[in-house]
């Protein structure tokens, strides 16, 4: 239990500082597809010995590298190009899964998370993309919010703004690829998106929203452990529930105080 | 008896936005009518007015018929599978029921309508793989199918190459011969000069009347807001430089 | 007709199977053609996915899946809808939130009780489950769908090329939208018992998808998509019983390989 705890604080970095990106940067589906194309990754990690947070971050890679291919020239539309290889992932993950290594009930710890068998390998790997997210948010975060805000005129400003938003893309697949084994593969944007998009809500400048968002990220991460503890799941759906529930509840907070009610 | 008539037209997309005010003009028959104005000054919201589709709208408006809509090219999704053809076989739409089908009667008349914009030769053409200046004849052939006694363009002649250019002004003649009625936005002074009308926009209406009385000076800057630039020898023309976009 | 072509359809159930794939391909063909000339993948996506609660509790009550996949498709598109609304975050965010929660809750409500439904039987499908009532009440719906779609082809056309100008030809945008949404809506109910609500999407949009790289034209196109989808629903089931995997899997992937190997068909539009 103390592993899982340390955990989750330590995905909390990643949640916040990234997270928030996510949100700005309007990624939210991006997020959310490179945590669920990592499933066939993860069925293969155990039965080829390799460690799984390799498979997925593979898999994570392989998708991004194909989203972009195949969204570029106009071919598809890039949510048609995500949805399509989020639901090929997810085939072959169940074809792997119930055919050809018969995972059987291991498939559920995999799509909704467990952190049972937490192993002190997998809290460095967590640790090393929290420090990375940091050193890339440090790095880039200009070049990010130039890109967010005006695409064509970051790049006069001599930001190299393809590469940096590639390196962001990549931080948020190895950010998701750590949070597989706290939430499963279905359910990453809940550590990823949700924490900051409720923060969002409240806060528009971006340090005080990283804060916020890491901050809020623990303190529903290590609630949510509790809870799922005491309800025999995974963490990933009582997290989903309770953040849900926080958000809900801020929206209708800050949309009642300030602002105009939408109509 | 006229074509057009609208009277103390105002009007916006919602409470306390509005785009238009105290607009009163009438057209007849067999006009040209040059819509002038700058960006937001109104054009797209009298269009709107004049189509019905104005969430907010008080004043009259009488047209002789349901008119017919042509939007710039630009505005025309580009992947969609359809020809030339198909195109301008959608200007049938609206007066045939969706229980029937489009028979040889629609179809020569979709064919008679791009031959007139000179396109009868890439009828089978995917629709997003011509130019822009055949996209806007095609938008344009659609119209013509649709035989409305009103025409409203946007800006048709934007970015349309000067062949393209050519054949649409020809076919505005030619439908104004025909006793049709056309309002024609247009970025373009020395274009509206050449029309039979001119209605001046800049959220209220500043001037209409035939372009030699009403292109003065005083209504252009009223319009614009732009400083005059060139006064053209030998005539009341004057060139004005407008606002990017 | 070749032995390997026919043995699988002996039994009942594979012909249930068959059946029930072929009648919804009259639905997800041309559904999947217009989600995409109207851009609304991730609309299609995310209600699948956030459904997942309302197939739960029909599952835990006993209640028809059917039921659950209607009320939990409706508070998917209402909760979607009331977060689209919200300007402070842009466009997927808001889904996002609501979609996960959503997602989650179904998973929690599986996984906690003693008795747990088959969880994943509801995310991937269970199409030789398929009853002769399954099959009757799809069947319905699909068919719906279709005609529904057949009859509208004109405006959702005017809409989805030009949509200041619809009006004008007699076509009505926001009606078309909405109208749109609410036949994903009920194709995804038709689609939910043999697929899965995650697999479902492959069966709507692969086949459109490479359906509009092929086709020139919008109504050989909706055509083809009805064929593509068809054509996946009989090779899944070959291939399922033949190599002995899972069938909704396998259905989805027939439908998405063609998908993709189109994808490196060249564009047609100028650039």
């Amino acid at each position: 239990m103390q592993r899982a705890l340390a955990e989750v604080l330590l995905l909390a970095v990643p949640a916040g500082v990234l997270g928030s990106w996510i949100v700005l940067r309007r990624l939210a589906f991006f997020a959310h597809a490179v945590g669920t194309v990592t499933f066939p990754g993860l069925v293969v990690a155990g039965p080829w010995g390799i460690a799984p947070q390799l498979t997925a971050l593979a898999a994570a890679l392989g998708f991004g590298a194909a989203q972009e291919r195949l969204g570029r020239g106009g071919r598809l539309a890039p949510d048609a190009a995500t949805g399509l290889l989020l639901v090929a992932a997810l085939a072959v993950g169940v074809v792997l899964a119930s055919d050809v290594y018969e995972s059987g009930a291991g498939v559920d710890s995999l799509l909704f998370g467990t952190l049972i068998g937490l192993r002190a390998s997998d809290l460095w790997f967590t640790a090393a993309v929290a420090a990375g997210a940091l050193a890339l948010d440090a790095a880039l975060r200009r070049s990010w919010l130039a890109a967010g805000f005006e695409p064509a005129s970051a790049r006069s400003l001599g930001l190299r703004t393809a590469r940096s938003d590639r390196l962001l893309l990549v931080g948020i697949a190895a950010a998701a690829v750590v949070a597989l084994s706290a939430v499963g593969a279905l359910l990453v944007a809940v550590i990823l998106v949700v924490p900051a998009a409720t923060v969002r809500l409240v806060c528009t400048r971006l340090a005080p929203l990283q804060l916020g968002a890491t901050a809020l990220a623990a303190a529903e991460g290590v609630i949510a452990l509790w809870w799922a503890d005491r309800l025999n799941v995974g963490p990933g759906p009582a997290m989903a529930v309770l953040g849900g529930a926080v958000f809900a509840a801020v929206a209708l907070w800050t949309a009642r105080a300030g602002g105009e009610v939408p109509a | 008896m006229s074509a057009v008539r609208v009277a103390g037209l105002s009007g916006g997309y919602g409470p306390g936005r509005q785009a238009l005010r105290d607009v009163t003009f009438a057209a007849g028959p067999g006009r040209v009518v040059g819509v002038l104005g700058p960006n937001g000054g109104g054009k797209p919201t009298l269009f709107r007015a004049l189509l019905g589709e104005l969430p907010v709208r008080r004043g009259e408006v009488a047209l002789a018929g349901a008119p017919a809509y042509v939007p710039q090219t630009e505005r025309a999704r580009l992947d969609f599978p359809v020809s030339a053809l198909d195109v301008a076989l959608m200007g049938a739409y609206g007066r045939t029921p969706w229980y029937r089908r489009l028979g040889r009667r629609e179809r020569d008349a979709a064919r008679a309508a791009l031959a007139r914009v000179g396109l009868a030769a890439v009828s089978d053409e995917t629709f997003g793989a011509l130019s822009g200046g055949q996209r806007q004849r095609i938008l344009l052939a659609r119209a013509l199918v649709q035989d409305a006694p009103v025409l409203l363009l946007d800006e048709p002649l934007s970015g349309v190459d000067g062949a393209s250019a050519a054949g649409i002004e020809r076919v505005f003649g030619e439908l104004r011969d025909e006793g049709r009625t056309l309002l024609v936005a247009t970025h373009d002074v020395h274009q509206a000069a050449r029309f039979d009308l001119v209605l001046c926009l800049h959220g209220r209406q500043v001037g209409f009347g035939r372009p030699g009385e009403t292109l003065t000076p005083e209504v252009l800057r009223a319009t614009y807001g732009a400083e005059l630039i060139v006064l053209e020898g030998g005539g009341t023309a004057v060139g004005v430089g407008h606002h990017a976009h | 007709m070749p032995g390997w072509l026919t043995d699988p359809f002996g039994g009942t159930i594979m012909q249930h199977a068959l059946v029930e794939l072929l009648v919804l391909s009259l639905a997800c063909g041309p559904l999947g053609v217009w989600i995409l000339l109207y851009r609304d993948a991730y609309a299609a996506e995310s209600m699948s996915h956030g459904m997942l609660p309302g197939l739960v509790v029909a599952a835990l009550a006993g209640a028809p899946l059917l039921l659950g996949a209607a009320g939990g498709v409706f508070v998917a598109a209402a909760g979607i809808a009331v977060v689209a609304r919200d300007e402070r975050l842009g466009g997927d965010v808001g889904v996002a939130v609501c979609v996960s929660a959503l997602f989650g809750l179904g998973a929690m409500l599986a996984l906690s009780p003693a008795a747990p439904p088959r969880l994943q039987e509801l995310l991937f499908g269970d199409l030789l489950g398929v009853t002769t009532a399954d099959l009757l009440a799809a069947g319905a719906l699909a068919v719906g769908v279709g005609l529904g779609l057949a009859a509208a082809a004109r405006p959702l056309a005017l809409t989805a090329f030009e949509r200041a100008s619809a009006p004008s030809l007699g076509a009505r945008p926001a009606r078309c939208e909405l109208s749109l949404l609410v036949l994903l809506g009920l194709t995804t109910v038709a689609a939910v018992q043999g697929l899965g609500n995650l697999l479902l999407f492959a069966l709507i949009v692969a086949p459109a998808a490479a359906a509009l790289r092929l086709g020139r034209r919008l109504r050989t196109v909706l055509v083809l998509a009805i064929g593509l989808a068809a054509l996946a629903g009989v090779a899944g089931l070959l291939v399922s019983f033949h190599l002995g995997i899972a069938t909704g899997a396998s259905v989805a992937l027939c439908a998405l390989v063609p998908a993709f190997a189109a994808m490196l068909v060249p564009a047609r539009v100028r650039r």
